[in-house]
Parts: structure tokens; sequence; C-alpha cells
């Protein structure tokens, strides 16, 4: 009786619970941050004239200080709202680069040609 | 949340002022046939400014982030309160009970007999 009290108190310290719900909405909540701000950083990176290498740069830039943005706001205890620091900083890289790079190219349509 | 959105709406159209401050200045440019090394200072420091503002709002607009561990305030609140009435409960019951019985064996034992 006390090895299947010691198993099971073992198994169930091994498996973290979280709240999924919260989860889910903390990660909805970086989603539309990264959204907003990689649209705006590619209309910023047009309107600076940035080609290239150098409007890449500062997707980078934008990425780092919108993810420094997102861990003071979860007061640098990431470990308390997500499963890992990995989602609070990197999980939108990917698909915020499609948004950038989208507006990037609609900016210079608007500003630079027509 | 209301104040975040606004300071976001004024940040887009400071981005939107700057896009135009630039198209009217590559229009200048066209006329005098030099070509586009980048935006005036004026309208970079708008852009700087409305990127600033367009940040304050991306992490204030979409809300707070919410505790995903189990054991958390927010998150054992109502299961804390309903245990401890439970628990309280029960506690009771058994001191009553405990007092119960006490004076069935009192009175069984001959111990109100004169």
């Amino acid at each position: 009786f006390s090895a299947a009290e010691k198993k099971s108190s073992d198994l169930s310290n091994d498996i973290p619970t979280f709240n999924v719900e919260n989860l889910q909405s903390n990660m909805k909540i970086i989603y539309y941050n990264w959204t907003f701000l990689f649209i705006i950083g590619g209309v910023i990176a047009r309107i600076l004239g940035f080609t290239s290498l150098t409007g890449f740069i500062l997707y980078f830039l934008i990425m780092a200080i919108t993810s420094a943005g997102l861990m003071a706001k979860s007061g640098f205890s990431t470990h308390s709202y997500f499963d890992s620091w990995n989602r609070a900083v990197l999980d939108g890289f990917f698909s915020g680069l499609m948004s950038f790079v989208l507006f990037w190219t609609f900016a210079y349509d608007i500003v630079h040609i027509f | 949340m209301g104040l975040g959105f606004v300071v976001g709406v004024f940040g887009v159209l400071i981005l939107g002022h700057a896009a135009y401050s630039t198209i009217q200045y590559r229009g200048l440019l066209k006329i005098t046939e030099e070509e586009f090394s980048g935006p005036p200072m004026n309208v970079v420091a708008e852009l700087l400014l409305g990127l600033v503002f367009c940040m304050w709002a991306g992490l204030t607009v979409p809300g707070k982030f919410l505790s995903i561990l189990p054991d958390s305030e927010e998150n054992r609140y109502c299961c804390l309160s309903f245990f401890r009435y439970f628990f309280c409960l029960v506690d009771l019951y058994l001191e009553i009970g405990d007092l119960y019985l006490e004076r069935v064996l009192f009175v069984w034992l001959g111990g109100d007999r004169k």
C-alpha cells in the first residue's frame, strides 16, 4: 500500500496540471500582440525605406522589444502564465514574419509606387 | 482597455501621417530629381512615437495574463472556500458526535446516578 501510494504521488508530481482555459487565453493575447506589432513594424520598415536585410534586422529588433514587453507584462515569471518561456518569446516568430513581409510589401506599393 | 485602445488609434494615426508626409517628400524629390535615401528627421521621430504608442496599446489592449497554476489564488478561490466550508462542517459534526458519545457513555456507566 505504501509503495502504491508512493508511486501515485510520484506520478502526480511528474505530471504538471495547468488551467487550460487560462493558457489558451494567454496564447490568444500573445498572438494578437505579435500580429499587430509586426503589421506596424512592416509599415514602419517601408516608410523608412528599408530593403532586404535591413528590413529583417528591423523585424528582429521589433521581435526583441515585443518579447521584452511580454516578459515585463508577465512580471518576468512566465512559468505562472505559460507552460514554457518559448511560448512568450518565440511562438509568433513565423506567423509574425508573414504578416511583416505582407505589410512591408503593401506599404512599399502605397508609399513609394502609387 | 479604453485608454489603451485610444492610444493605439492615436499611434496608427501618427503612422498614417508619417506615411503621408513621406509620400509628399518623395513627390518633392521627384521634382528636384533626387533619390530617396530616407525620410526627414521629423518623420523618423513621428514613426518612433507611433511605434511606442502602438507597442503600448498592443501590450495593454488584449487584456491581462491569467495564471495557469492550479494553486494560484485566482484559480483556487471558489474550491478552497467550498472545501474549507465542507471540512469545517465535518469537524463540527465530529465534535458534536464526540460530545454526544461521551454523554451516552457517562450515563450508561452510571455517572448520573446519585
